[in-house]
């Protein structure tokens, strides 16, 4: 959402600022119209977001447990989040799904969108249609029907046993518990990377791909000297987006497998919601603090990538 | 002649392949509510079931738990998607098109809980919430998500594509901007408020975790809390969980449905160029 919106924001901003001139130019304020008008907005998010967001940030520097005072630590449960080896490990499998989840959503996605581009007016729209149906299941209907067809006797056992395979315990095996799990999560969100990708690809003009064609320049051709460049935008959103919603994956795993086995499929959001409920002395403090590292190290990861992707000025659409 | 028959073929096998994919788990559940007990996990595996029985489907519909949760979620999420339109398109309106002292300073701050992940604030506002005595009342699933920046950008982008004539007109008339507001924008506001209302509507019907965390009460639960805890509050019932979240999944792909224009033609307004 940050690079689109951000992208919109410079994309206003002179339609915004001749605005401003006009009115000023009019003397024209209108302060308590304006007041009344974002009153209710900016009460509700002092409320529920800004001072949560202040109070975390106070909490996490104090020590807080059910029997004691709580008491001033200043940055000691940071010291201790960078510690701990589970939340490092937590990183590790967010990082993995998202390895897992987006580069697939974004090749589905292209293929499909370009599929749809050449289709009538009529199948396009039955399709666009088609393809967004996953992205209106609520997370927990996918779960439980994930679970359910993950089952010993499940479904996808018998389409494996149709190509000769043996069973596979999916949601108990360590290595296969977290790809069984990113599954469902590609089938929630394709649907809105594959409208995005259509709507890009919609943009470019015809006439490129028309006279690459006389060129003689073959799909693949057109492909990476095309769409991909002119796209580049697009695709940096959605890589971006598509990141930091992946890493901050948690309610999938919580109803599918709780975070096991062994933690393989324990997310850093999942580690951080278990730990809000562990009852042992200091868990929260820790969960806190672990919650708004989380928060620096995915800003970080997310500006490399933006500044890796966005650095080839050679390409520059 | 030949070329684009062909062609015409291989696209339809194309689309009925991709159709048949994309939506075979949902499919497959409404099929499995169609099994009986025995039938639903057995070896040897059974696609079809032996005789489809609507057992499941009338057992789940008369529950009256399962019904509660469906009409508690559906009334929440109608007050839910008329109160966030209202408070997000009011501010949107004012930053969009009105002047005011200090406007850069609160554009920021509306702007700022956009970036704030979830998690990072999610023990503190279950603090406050309780502070507040919300726990286990509507208001605790309706009000905290109610302002929304990202709701509120979007309609004030939209707003800012209007052109200034009108308003001008309009104020040279004599008009308040209120009446500017509700006389001029909100009339051609309908398809931004389409897509918005949905969004608005999915996110609080699909809402798991915080309903877990702030409802306990019974006459409250909602419906995707309903059916997350199903397996631990009831056995693994498959047939009928899966009937059940069948139904719960009908409001939402009916509104897609209805509004599929809308909503495909939305992606394209939310605009990423």
């Amino acid at each position: 959402m940050t690079v689109l919106e951000s992208g919109i924001a410079t994309a206003a901003k002179p339609a915004a600022d001749g605005l401003a001139e006009r009115r000023v130019a009019g003397h024209r304020r209108d302060n308590r119209t304006a007041y009344l008008m974002i009153a209710p907005m900016v009460i509700l998010l002092t409320i529920f977001v800004i001072w949560p967001l202040v109070y975390s940030v106070y909490l996490s520097t104090f020590k807080i447990s059910f029997y004691e005072e709580p008491e001033f630590v200043g940055l000691q449960f940071y010291q201790y989040v960078l510690e701990s080896p589970r939340f490092w490990s937590s990183i590790w499998v967010g990082l993995y799904y998202a390895l897992l989840t987006v580069p697939t959503g974004i090749v589905i996605g292209l293929l499909l969108a370009s599929f749809i581009k050449m289709l009538s007016k009529r199948a396009a729209a039955f399709m666009k249609t088609t393809i967004y149906l996953p992205a209106v299941v609520s997370t927990v209907v996918a779960s439980v029907l994930f679970v359910f067809m993950y089952q010993d006797e499940g479904v996808i056992n018998w389409l494996l046993s149709l190509l000769n395979y043996a069973p596979v315990n999916w949601l108990n095996d360590p290595s296969f518990a977290l790809p069984a799990i990113a599954v469902p999560g590609i089938w929630l969100g394709f649907g809105i990377t594959t409208l995005i990708l259509l709507a890009g690809l919609l943009d470019i003009p015809e006439g490129y791909y028309e006279s690459a064609q006389l060129d003689g320049a073959g799909f693949f051709q057109r492909l990476f000297h095309i769409t991909i460049p002119l796209l580049r935008n697009v695709l940096l959103y959605l890589l971006v987006t598509g990141f930091t919603l992946a890493i901050q994956l948690f309610d999938l795993p919580l109803i599918m497998t709780g975070g096991g086995p062994v933690d393989a499929t324990m997310t850093p959001n999942l580690f951080i919601f278990t730990s809000f409920r562990d009852l042992t002395p200091y868990a929260t403090s820790f969960s806190l603090t672990a919650s708004l590292m989380l928060f620096l190290v995915l800003g970080a990861i997310s500006l490399v990538i933006f500044r890796l992707v966005n650095s080839d000025k050679a390409i520059d659409g | 002649m030949t070329r684009s028959t062909s062609q015409r073929i291989l696209s339809t096998a194309l689309m009925a392949l991709i159709t048949v994919s994309v939506s075979f788990p949902l499919a497959w559940m409404v099929i499995a509510g169609f099994k009986g007990k025995t039938e639903v996990l057995r070896s040897p595996f059974q696609f079809f079931p032996d005789m489809w029985r609507w057992d499941n489907y009338t057992t789940i519909l008369k529950d009256p738990q399962f019904m509660r949760a469906m009409g508690v979620t559906f009334v929440g999420a109608l007050i839910f998607t008329v109160l966030s339109l209202t408070v997000n398109t009011l501010a949107a309106y004012a930053f969009a098109r009105l002047e005011f002292t200090g406007k850069r300073f609160w554009w920021v701050y509306c702007l700022t809980p956009m970036f704030v992940p979830g998690m990072a604030i999610l023990l503190t506002s279950f603090m406050v919430v309780s502070k507040l005595g919300m726990l286990d009342t509507m208001a605790v699933l309706i009000i905290p998500g109610v302002a929304s920046s990202g709701q509120m950008f979007f309609i004030r982008q939209f707003y800012l594509g209007f052109p200034m004539a009108v308003e001008e007109a309009a104020l040279v008339d004599g008009a308040s901007r209120w009446q500017i507001f509700v006389k001029v924008f909100l009339p051609q506001s309908a398809s931004s408020f389409v897509v918005m209302g949905i969004a608005s509507y999915l996110a609080y019907w699909n809402a798991y975790v915080w309903p877990v965390l702030t409802i306990t009460d019974p006459n409250l639960t909602q419906i995707m809390q309903f059916l997350g805890t199903f397996r631990s509050d009831r056995g693994n019932d498959w047939g009928l969980l899966m009937a059940g979240s069948t139904l719960a999944s009908l409001p939402t792909i009916a509104l897609l449905l209805i509004f599929q224009r809308f909503i495909v033609n939305g992606v394209r307004i939310s605009g990423i160029k």
